[in-house]
């Protein structure tokens, strides 16, 4: 992945976030990654104390979501993420557990990426995991546009 | 209204009506005998009143003959001769009549029994005195007349005929007072009667009445019941089936949760595999190295570095342990996964559709062709009904139900597994018998529980298909069963709907 893309990873379980990290820096990519385990903590950091976004304009971003979070839903995130003027261009792929058709739907409505469902099983989970990985390494991902 | 308080009233209504009912019977039965002894006594009455008739008849007639007897005498002129022969001809049939009418009375029998003689014994010598003076004696005839006791005769017959008349007078108010006393006890029964029957008929019409607004009560309390069970019911269900939303979602929220950790758990367990080669590489690579600088001229760099045996020992517990967790995780998620299904299905909404049975399960026994033939069995298929059902459940419960009979044959035994249909009532009953191994009697209830199985555990699976059949089948408005025992086979029963309807899901559901 160009340089420097930074990874926001939102992600409440601290297990899996680890190993998400993990398997994203076995596949190569050295990007930096900034964990959030909650949603609040990610849209305070994302759209700034004035809930703008206005403090990350030209830079590059991709927004790493899981849905299932403790205090907001990822569903919101990322309609707020695909709602800002600044952020609307960042590329999001959610990666959660849940594979009900709906859900995936309504995110692909909703502006998301790339849907994917974390696989049960372990080996497949890394293995998903470092091909997301081999895929950030070839993506393009556009900055942020400035007012 | 308590029912013990229903009953006694009810009793107490039967009672009355049949006691009413008896009155009543018993008042015509009187009313008919008293008028029978009031005709019986006006009989008697009559007849004392003919008796006193022909006492006055015969004595009439007894003291005509004697004037026109007298007259004939007196003046000789013959008119007289033939009016005393007619009356003369009375007095005797008059006397016997009046013998037979009071054949019966003890007082009047020897009044009369003498009277007769007496009577016969004038008229003779009335006859014989006519017939001296016809031969013109007539002298002679009154010289008798004048000279016998016939007055006195005559007075004793009067007497006779007094005390009769007498005895009768005294029956006739005897009879008439009877007669009397049973008409008006007639009509006073009668009248009685006739009260009591309106009274006991008025108190009917209350006691009906009143057990109508008891009936009308009870009925509009019924229909009101009617309406609150219905309305329970309905709430029941309704709590039922948010109790069912609740545990479905329940359970698919669990799963779905478990597996957050799970997925850590197989993910560090894993790293810490690769942990373990690292570790016990660089323990290998340590003591190497210390051996080499307790003897180095035993050293052998260039192979791959070993571990002692104790550490050797550590390495192989080590890699046990990771196995047993490995393991241990790997049930833990089929386990999740099936809930997780399972859940899923419970949410899929069912569309019924016409199908031929056979077919279907034709097409599913084309599928485990291969399984058949390995295990040496052979799936006959009899003819099936056609339903209308939910296609897809359909195939997982005769798919499951076939998996089955085929995993569990006798070993050494050819398979027999047959597939039967018939229609009952609405519902189409299938059967998938087989000769395999069996099912103890006393596990029939366990094998439909989640997560349990019957038997010797030498195949692989999760305890899981007949709990989905037996969920589908119930889902589809069906019941199922089995009839087994260890060694000889089992067979499945299925019953379901012959037409399902998303009415009677929702029914079913609700």
């Amino acid at each position: 992945m160009s340089n420097p893309v930074t990874i926001i990873m939102i992600e409440d379980d601290e297990g899996h976030a680890r190993l998400i990290e993990r398997n994203i820096r076995r596949s190569g990519v050295n990007n930096e990654i900034i964990p959030f385990t909650s949603g609040t903590a990610a849209l305070n950091y994302l759209f700034g104390p004035d809930g703008s976004g206005v403090e990350h304009q030209n830079r590059a971003l991709l927004v790493l979501l899981d849905l299932n979070l403790p205090d907001t839903s990822g569903i919101d995130i990322l309609r707020r993420i695909k709602e800002n003027d600044h952020l609307k261009c960042t590329p999001v792929v959610v990666l959660t557990t849940t594979d009900d058709a709906q859900e995936i739907k309504r995110c692909y409505e909703l502006g998301c990426n790339v849907y994917i469902t974390k696989p049960v099983n372990y080996e497949s989970f890394a293995n998903a995991i470092r091909q997301l990985g081999l895929f950030f390494s070839v993506i393009q991902v556009p900055q942020t546009e400035a007012t | 209204m308590t029912p013990d308080s229903t009953r006694r009233r009810a009793f107490i209504q039967i009672t009355l009506l049949s006691i009413s009912f008896a009155v009543l019977v018993l008042i015509s039965l009187a009313s008919v005998f008293l008028m029978q002894k009031a005709r019986e006594d006006s009989a008697w009455v009559s007849h004392t009143l003919e008796v006193e008739n022909q006492i006055s008849l015969a004595q009439l007639q007894m003291r005509r003959a004697e004037s026109l007897e007298r007259g004939f005498l007196l003046t000789g002129q013959p008119e007289f001769i033939e009016d005393f022969q007619s009356s003369a001809a009375e007095v005797s049939p008059m006397l016997r009549r009046l013998q037979e009418l009071v054949a019966d009375n003890p007082v009047q029998r020897p009044l009369i029994d003498k009277a007769i003689p007496l009577a016969e014994t004038r008229l003779a010598k009335f006859k014989e005195l006519i017939a001296l003076a016809q031969v013109d004696r007539a002298e002679e005839a009154r010289q008798v007349v004048r000279n016998e006791s016939g007055r006195e005769a005559m007075n004793q017959f009067a007497s006779y005929m007094t005390a009769m008349r007498a005895e009768e007078n005294r029956l006739f108010v005897m009879r008439t007072a009877a007669a009397d006393r049973s008409q008006s006890l007639a009509s006073i029964v009668t009248t009685t009667g006739s009260g009591l029957v309106l009274v006991l008929a008025a108190f009917s019409i209350f006691l009906v009445r009143r057990s109508a607004r008891a009936r009308d009560d009870a009925e509009s309390l019924l229909r009101e019941n009617n309406l609150n069970l219905e309305s329970t019911v309905s709430e029941r269900t309704a709590d039922l089936r948010e109790a069912n939303e609740e545990i479905q979602r329940f359970a698919y929220i669990v799963s779905h949760d478990l597996r957050s950790p799970l997925v850590n758990i197989m993910g560090f367990t894993s790293e810490l595999e690769e942990l373990r080669g690292d570790i016990f590489r660089r323990i290998a690579t340590l003591s190497r190295e210390v051996a080499e600088k307790q003897m180095p001229e035993n050293a052998d760099s260039d192979g791959e570095p070993e571990l002692e045996a104790a550490d050797q020992q550590l390495s192989e517990d080590f890699t046990e342990a990771l196995g047993f967790i490995k393991s241990s995780i790997g049930k833990m998620d089929r386990l999740i996964s099936a809930i997780l299904n399972l859940t899923r299905e419970g949410r899929r909404q069912f569309q019924p559709v016409p199908i031929d049975t056979r077919e279907l399960i034709e097409n599913i026994v084309s599928t485990v062709a291969h399984q058949a033939a390995e295990a040496n069995a052979e799936i006959r298929i009899e003819p099936l009904p056609e339903i209308v059902s939910d296609r897809l459940a359909l195939e997982q419960i005769f798919s499951n139900l076939v998996d089955n009979a085929l995993k569990y044959l006798k070993d050494g035994v050819p398979g027999d597994i047959r597939i039967r249909g018939r229609q009952k009532l609405g519902f189409a009953i299938f059967e998938i018998a087989d000769n395999g191994r069996g099912i103890d009697p006393k596990d029939h209830q366990r094998i439909f529980d989640l997560f349990r199985r019957a038997g010797t555990q030498d195949k692989p699976g999760q305890g899981i298909g007949l709990a989905h059949v037996r969920a589908l089948v119930r889902r589809l408005g069906g019941t199922m069963s089995v009839s087994s025992a260890l060694g000889e086979g089992s067979t499945f029963t299925i019953t379901l709907p012959m037409k399902w309807t998303t009415a009677t899901n929702r029914e079913s559901r609700s």
